[in-house]
């Protein structure tokens, strides 16, 4: 498997979802998500369901590498937050082990010290996830697909064509 | 880099097409959101200004189907063409897993399309990935021109490693699908290969 690529497997997702479920409950927050730096979808909660996730995702992950771009411009290593402030609706943008990046939408009654304190100790929880499971793929290293999930990979020629056949 | 998630079964690839401005990237995209199904694509994204020139990237996400129970999934992204973006066009780079390059055949355009050919080639350096290497597709557009230079011209100029090539007519999706399903394909085979 390319190093670069990201895996995410059951057990390693239970953990990032609760993580997740545990902050948006305690903020009261519409919506929690967290994606990659890419712009995919890693895991999200919070009953904000007119959000197009995929669109946001891809836009986040945009703002915050354009933000990282901005920074080396002025001789920042980065910004790692990103804050916009609506009429009714606010966006909070931070980046997680410059690998990921969580976002968090909520409306004027939260405020916003107790999100940015909450999406400190958020990160941190997160990290030791993902640091966690970094050191586990690692020691498997030739197991990277546990036994018991099909690999998506096996596939044939004629599987590919038939993608577009639909 | 592809996002391979095992929880909602999807594998996720990001392709970028690339080109001189006014090439045609953003119609090869406008025509793939017309002819996929509502329930295989999500909402197409413009970043562009007052005249409708893209200004940071167009985003299209694709569902191709199903492959083994995972759903193929890919991201597609254009950069702006034109060559004071270049901060934009790297960071659309990033993490990419292949590169559709949509050439404008047009005779005045052929500087544009060498220009911009080498520009991916530094950018890409730049993110560590290898032109030779990734996944790459060439479309010849706008071949419907009077003032189209011939395509075997245009190949001998623009082919980078014996890539496939399609001549297309973007605004009336000749070509466009075809050149789309290549690019999945090298990337999916790619990921097959890696795996
Ligand atoms: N005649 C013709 N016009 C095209 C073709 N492809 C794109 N165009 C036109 O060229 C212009 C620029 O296209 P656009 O997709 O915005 O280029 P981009 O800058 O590469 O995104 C638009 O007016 C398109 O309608 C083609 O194959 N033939
Ligand atoms: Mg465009």
């Amino acid at each position: 498997m390319n190093a670069s690529n990201i895996v995410l497997y059951e057990a390693e997702y239970q953990r990032l979802k609760s993580i997740l479920v545990k902050t948006q409950r305690e903020l009261g927050i519409d919506l929690i998500l967290l994606i990659d730096r890419d712009g995919h979808q890693i895991a999200s909660e919070g009953p904000a369901q007119d959000i197009d996730l995929t669109a946001l995702s891809s836009l986040a992950a945009a703002n915050l590498a354009a933000t990282d771009g901005l920074a080396r411009l002025v001789g920042e290593p980065e910004f790692s937050i990103l804050y916009h402030q609506g009429k009714h609706r606010n966006i909070h943008i931070s980046d997680v082990s410059r690998r990921y990046c969580l976002v968090l939408v909520f409306d004027e009654k939260v405020s916003l010290g107790l999100v940015r304190l909450r999406v400190k100790h958020t990160t941190a929880y997160l990290e030791e996830v993902f640091k966690l499971f970094a050191r586990k793929t690692e020691t498997k290293k030739n197991a990277a697909v546990p036994s018991n999930s099909p690999s998506p990979f096996d596939f044939t020629d004629e599987d590919i064509d038939k993608l577009f056949g639909r | 880099m592809t996002f391979i998630n095992y929880v909602a079964r999807e594998i996720n690839c990001k392709l970028v097409y690339y080109g001189p401005g006014l090439g045609g990237k953003t119609t090869n995209l406008q025509h793939i959101y017309q002819i996929t199904n509502p329930e295989n694509k999500g909402k197409m994204i413009s970043l562009a200004t007052e005249t409708e020139r893209t200004l940071f990237f167009d985003f299209l996400p694709i569902d191709l189907g199903q492959i083994r129970g995972f759903s193929m999934r890919f991201h597609l992204y254009t950069v702006p063409g034109q060559v004071f973006y270049d901060a934009s066009r790297k960071l659309i780079l990033k993490g990419v897993d292949g590169v559709v390059f949509v050439a404008d055949s047009q005779e005045e355009r052929l500087d544009a399309n060498l220009e911009s050919l080498s520009n991916l080639n530094l950018n890409l350096k730049e993110q560590g990935f290898d032109l030779n290497k990734i996944p790459y597709v060439l479309q010849l557009n706008k071949r419907d021109l009077p003032n189209a230079l011939p395509a075997e011209r245009l190949k001998k100029l623009l082919l980078v490693k014996g890539e496939p090539v399609y001549e297309a007519v973007a605004p009336k999706g000749v070509g466009v699908l075809e050149t789309l399903k290549a690019a999945a394909r090298q990337v999916l085979v790619e990921l097959r290969k890696s795996a």
